[in-house]
């Protein structure tokens, strides 16, 4: 009885509901800012650019700064009159379920996407693995997709098995991503490990999923080409006591290599290195690069500045570029009032980028065609994009994209821990960059 | 039923009235039930998502995607009442089944393997397949009582995912395996986008497939032999009911509807991975069981649709309903961090309002709510001792 | 001698003493433990010892728990989890520490403040959480209470989320992580000695509690037959929430332990320790308060040669194969009793 009557009121109160839905009208998503004061008249309406991400639960620090870059491209472009005369909304949908990102959400979040005529772009996902189900999705309908932080190279390079994920029209080029794939990172780090760093026997860990693993297998392929020895071991994402993992290496042992992210146990590994007293370098890829000691859930958090000391990590950009400070800045000042997530982790910046390139191929297509349908805008910004002459202006440096949708930027920066920055709490400082340019 | 008891005169068994007479009726002609009432849902709801609120939401096409997922739950929740509803075996590691009809099809059609066998034998491999493994997981719970039993069975819902996710060489690990072929039928491949309707009719003729087989098999004596051993196992064996069988029996077929879903999200999504089978799955298949009714075969697929929806769907779109309908504080609260609080609230407020579920069969309901309790609920009891 | 022997002998064979005291599960550990030893070394060892009492002190209230009502408390890994939160915040708010305490005196203190604290607020926890999301269900199906376990483990789980962030955050290491002991030649960390010598005092103390109490007796015969102690004047509600406080109650314990020796807690910890804790329970045989004690130490052995022995990947699976293959040939766990079948 009871719940047919709580049934009775809620379907009621739907219906209420969508009756004042005016239909379109939309505001930002919560916790933004608003947008200015009076700006040009907006008179095409809306387009939407959706936002794959998992946004909930333990996977909420990976997935939630990532989706704040990308919202603040967005809003940051309304606030300038929106594009073409249409105004921006981002459409976000969370693929994350009971705290994990689920692939099988994530490929029905892409239908909704595909399904949804006014969506011009999707900026996601996260995980390669949810990449693998919705790449089909999206190329089938020829929606452009930009991750800010997928590296495994089979979701791009036909030689890897890409083109099993876009069977159907396998010369569509529709998924793009900014972030460096693991086989230019892994072995970049191997080669610094080995000639600058002069470490000879690694610890080599990964979080048994498909960007740590995929990474963790190229170093190591690398690291052992130019004759050092790796002992290898894997430690799922879970993880939260690594001391069997350290009491049990070899006692040559000079370093570490951590394939993963840091909500995998990066922070939890190096804290427990120090506690057992071992003071070799700690290294990783960009997944360990996500903030200074004052950030939540920053590497340097977790284990302490002075443990996070001399600690070595790469990220797929130019390093040393002024707009990097100016987008940290305004990231803080747009989320200053969020509880959680007031500073840029590893992917914000990525992801604003793909944001940007999404709005730029979109204003680009709509000066040759301000007119044209949702299908042909649609259509237009993915050819746009995805055309290798078409360079960007983005957070990370100029970007532009190969055949295969893999950015062409050639440079993996180094950055390195200083334990002084940052008011003493320990910040990632920029060492040096390096030019791996595929020829 | 002499000839004198007419319709119209007789009290149908199933209750007075309309739905009684539906009941009986259904009853006696279970099967054409199955195939009538499932055919009426699959047409109804496609055109129930036309019209507002639903169609603010979505368009036909994305909502009929999500009763395409909603119904390989349903095929899981089919399979774990037998398990648990019919025979009474707790099984906490229902999902290792999923996994196995999966990657057996992943095995089957991808570059992975090199191989390409078609979808619809494989349906039936699948299940096979599912079925073998259920018998062996099931073999050493065979002693063990009760919640023992439920160890177990959770012990090998988490080592199936642990096994295929270390074992690279076989199922190339984290990665998953992907480029598996949808299935085709007249040599047209299934669309990935666009027409919803072959994934969509496939698994309707998949549910009703399984409805039936399931119906057929509870009215049969291995049905009663699994109330039996249910209610109480030693008094079934003192009665002949031969528990071994009966007991892999009940875990072959309720891991076969497993591995048929398996086989069907295989196909759909194109790729699989060790992550889409985490303990997770198993519980909220578990939850929908006891949500929907244990025993009853309908009301766990109301259950399993009724939440899946729920957790998948609207859940997730609170964000972008309160966006689109202005609420003084709702819109502001970011609903996405308040997920697990409100499916965790909804869940045991269930369980407090209806602990027999929305939909229990009609045993259940008589052991619940004794003819007794019901007298004293209204009058006391003779010894002056009053309801609470 | 003569033809007929009596039932009662007048000296018990080695054997049934033997088997009386059911010594053969103590000795099978320890054997295996004392080959472990020479296997995996001395700093392994104790990694493996420090781990399991954490374990073994979660793995204690789910069996008392299931000891009396027959739940498989679900919620009780996210209540342990609650604890190490609440261990934290007692440290840093309520006592104002942030790192280690040099002095012994004023680190027992606080230590013991903190222990106070954690304990009680986690047992009235734990109460509160039987109060109003289980005994309604006592006479519901066997699974009701099942699934609101889980929901309330969701919302306890949530509730840290949103108050703490998702992200791991530190929490003081009163006790230096550095500070070491020679013991035997072996250098042993303080911090593990402490986290062993705490999780077997409090089992000590709990198994004296049942053991020799008039409430320990009430729980014991509540476990046994409700109906018949119910009879017998025993107030059921009082000692199954008794049975609640007391075992969440060293879930904060294991939470403040958890605290210490990490360094670091985060919302997502109690799902995996509560199923560890769960396995330890059914392993020593649930209901059993030495049993899950020595599941707890049993699993952490485990976990760690998996890891010494460079499977760490493996290490969970090899958990519960050890509990499969425990339970195939004694159903009933290590040292649980025995028994026929019970409806």
């Amino acid at each position: 009885m009871k719940l047919r009557k709580l049934g009775g009121l809620a379907l009621g109160a739907m219906l209420v509901a969508a009756a004042c839905n005016t239909g379109g009208g939309a505001t930002a998503t919560p916790g933004a800012p608003a947008p200015g004061a009076t700006q040009a008249p907006v008179d095409k309406g809306t387009l939407k650019i959706g936002v794959t991400l998992p946004l909930s639960g333990g996977a909420a620090a990976d997935g939630q700064p990532t989706m704040k870059g990308a919202q603040l491209a967005v809003d940051q472009a309304n606030e300038a009159g929106g594009i073409g005369g249409y105004k921006l909304e981002l459409m976000v949908l969370d693929h994350a379920v009971n705290g994990k990102y689920n692939e099988q959400q994530g490929a029905q979040d892409m239908q909704t996407f595909v399904g949804d005529s006014a969506v011009v772009g999707v900026v996601g996902p996260y995980n390669s693995a949810v990449a693998k189900v919705q790449i089909p999705i999206s190329n089938d309908a020829g929606v452009l997709q930009c991750s800010p932080a997928n590296t495994n190279e089979a979701l791009t390079k036909p030689e890897f098995g890409a083109l099993d994920y876009r069977k159907n029209f396998p010369e569509r080029i529709n998924y793009v991503r900014v972030a460096a794939t693991d086989d230019i990172q892994g072995p970049a780090m191997a080669v610094y490990d080995f000639n600058t760093l002069k470490l000879r026997n690694l610890l080599v860990v990964d979080d048994v999923t498909t960007f740590g693993k995929g990474v963790a297998d190229n170093f190591q392929k690398k690291f052992e080409e130019l004759g050092g020895t790796v002992q290898r071991v894997g430690a799922p994402a879970d993880t939260t006591d690594f001391n069997s993992i350290i009491s049990a290496a070899k006692p040559e042992t000079d370093g570490v290599y951590y394939g993963g992210v840091v909500t995998s146990g990066a922070g939890l590994l190096l804290k427990q290195l120090r506690q057992q007293g071992k003071t070799f370098p700690f290294t990783g890829p960009d997944g360990i690069v996500n903030g200074s000691g004052k950030a939540e859930g920053a590497l340097i958090q977790i284990a302490g500045a002075a443990a996070s000391a001399g600690s070595y990590g790469t990220i797929a950009a130019i390093g040393d570029f002024p707009g990097r400070a100016d987008f940290e800045a305004a990231y803080a000042e747009a989320f200053k009032n969020d509880a959680d997530f007031n500073t840029a982790g590893a992917y914000s910046g990525p992801a604003y980028a793909c944001a940007t390139i999404i709005l730029k191929s979109l204003e680009e297509f709509l000066k040759t065609s301000p007119d044209a349908d949702q299908a042909a805008i649609r259509e237009g910004v993915r050819a746009w994009a995805s055309d290798t002459s078409n360079t960007f202006d983005t957070v990370l440096g100029t970007e532009s994209f190969d055949k295969n949708g893999d950015t062409t930027q050639p440079f993996i920066s180094f950055y390195v821990v200083d334990p002084a920055a940052a008011d003493g709490a320990g910040d990632w400082v920029f060492k040096e960059q390096l030019n791996f340019a595929q020829e | 039923m002499t000839a004198a008891n007419t319709k119209l005169s007789r009290t149908p068994a199933g209750g007075p009235g309309l739905r009684g007479r539906l009941s009986d009726l259904s009853s006696r002609h279970r099967s054409i039930a199955v195939i009538v009432g499932m055919s009426l849902v699959a047409l109804v709801l496609p055109l129930i998502v036309l019209l507002p609120p639903f169609s603010s939401f979505s368009g036909q096409t994305v909502w009929m995607d999500g009763f395409t997922i909603a119904g390989i739950y349903v095929l899981l929740a089919l399979g774990l009442n037998v398990v648990v509803g019919l025979a009474g075996l707790l099984d906490l590691g229902y999902a290792a089944f999923f996994a196995i009809g999966a990657y057996t099809y992943a095995l089957a059609a991808s570059p992975f393997t090199g191989w390409d066998l078609p979808f619809w034998p494989m349906l039936l491999m699948g299940a096979v397949v599912a079925a073998i493994f259920g018998i062996l997981l099931g073999a050493p719970t065979l002693r063990l009582r009760g919640d023992y039993l439920a160890i177990v069975t959770l012990g090998f819902g988490e080592i199936v995912p642990i096994v295929i996710l270390n074992s690279s060489k076989y199922t190339d690990g984290p990665n998953g395996i992907g480029g598996i072929s949808p299935p085709t039928l007249l040599d047209t491949r299934f669309p990935t986008t666009g027409n919803p309707w072959p994934f969509y009719l496939t698994m309707l003729v998949l549910i009703i497939l399984s409805m039936i087989f399931i119906y057929r098999l509870q009215d049969s004596r291995l049905g009663r032999a699994w109330m039996a051993i249910r209610e109480d196992e030693l008094a079934a064996a003192a009665n002949g009911v031969n528990t071994v069988v009966t007991k892999l029996l009940a875990f072959a077929i309720g891991a076969s509807t497993a591995g048929l879903a398996g086989v069907f999200l295989a196909s759909k999504l194109q790729t699989v991975t060790p992550n889409l089978f985490r303990f997770d799955v198993s519980f909220t298949v578990l939850a929908m069981v006891v949500l929907g009714g244990m025993g009853n075969v309908w009301g766990v697929a109301v259950g399993a649709f009724i939440i899946f929806m729920i957790q998948s769907v609207f859940l997730k779109q609170l964000n972008i309903f309160f966006n689109n309908v202005q609420v003084p504080i709702l819109s502001d609260i970011d609903f996405l961090q308040y997920q697990f609080l409100l499916y965790g609230i909804a869940l045991v407020a269930m369980m407090l309002l209806r602990p027999e579920g929305l939909f229990p069969s009609r045993r259940r309901r008589r052991e619940l709510h004794t003819e007794e309790d019901e007298v004293f609920a209204e009058h006391g009891d003779a010894m002056g001792a009053a309801p609470e | 001698m003569t033809t007929t022997t009596t039932v009662l002998s007048a000296r018990p064979s080695f054997v049934e003493t033997f088997q009386r005291l059911r010594l053969g599960p103590y000795l099978f550990v320890l054997g295996v433990a004392a080959i472990d030893y020479v296997v995996i070394g001395p700093n392994q060892f104790v990694n493996a010892l420090t781990i399991g009492a954490i374990y073994a002190l979660v793995a204690l209230g789910y069996t008392m728990v299931y000891g009396i009502i027959e739940l498989i408390n679900f919620a009780h890994g996210d209540v342990f989890m609650v604890g190490a939160f609440t261990s934290m915040f007692v440290l840093t708010q309520a006592l104002g520490q942030d790192g280690p305490i040099d002095s012994p005196g004023m680190l027992a203190v606080v230590l013991f403040i903190n222990f106070t604290i954690t304990m009680i607020a986690l047992g009235i926890l734990g109460a509160a959480i039987e109060r109003f999301a289980y005994r309604p269900l006592r006479h519901a199906p066997r699974l009701a209470p099942l699934i609101t376990a889980i929901g309330v483990s969701f919302i306890l789980q949530n509730i840290i989320q949103i108050i703490y962030g998702p992200s791991p955050i530190n929490t003081p290491q009163v006790i230096d992580p550095a500070a070491r002991v020679e013991i035997g030649g072996v250098s042993i960390g303080v911090v593990n000695i402490f986290t062993i010598v705490t999780a077997v005092l409090l089992m000590i103390a709990l198994q004296m509690l049942v053991s020799r109490t008039k409430i320990g007796r009430a729980m014991r015969s509540t476990a046994s037959d409700r109906d018949a102690a119910q009879l017998m004047g025993v107030d059921i509600n009082r000692t199954i929430a008794i049975t609640f406080f007391i075992g969440s109650a060293l879930a904060g314990a294991a939470g403040v332990v958890q605290g210490l020796y990490f360094g670091n807690i985060q919302f997502t910890l109690g799902f995996q320790a509560g199923l560890k804790a769960f396995t330890a329970a059914v392993l020593g045989g649930i209901g059993n308060i030495t049993g899950a004690a020595l599941g707890g130490f049993v699993i952490g052995f485990v976990e760690v040669t998996a890891g010494a022995l460079g499977f760490f990947v493996w290490g969970q699976a090899a958990v519960f194969a050890v509990l499969i293959i425990t339970l195939v040939f004694r159903p009933s766990g290590l040292l649980g009793q025995q028994l026929g079948e019970r409806t």
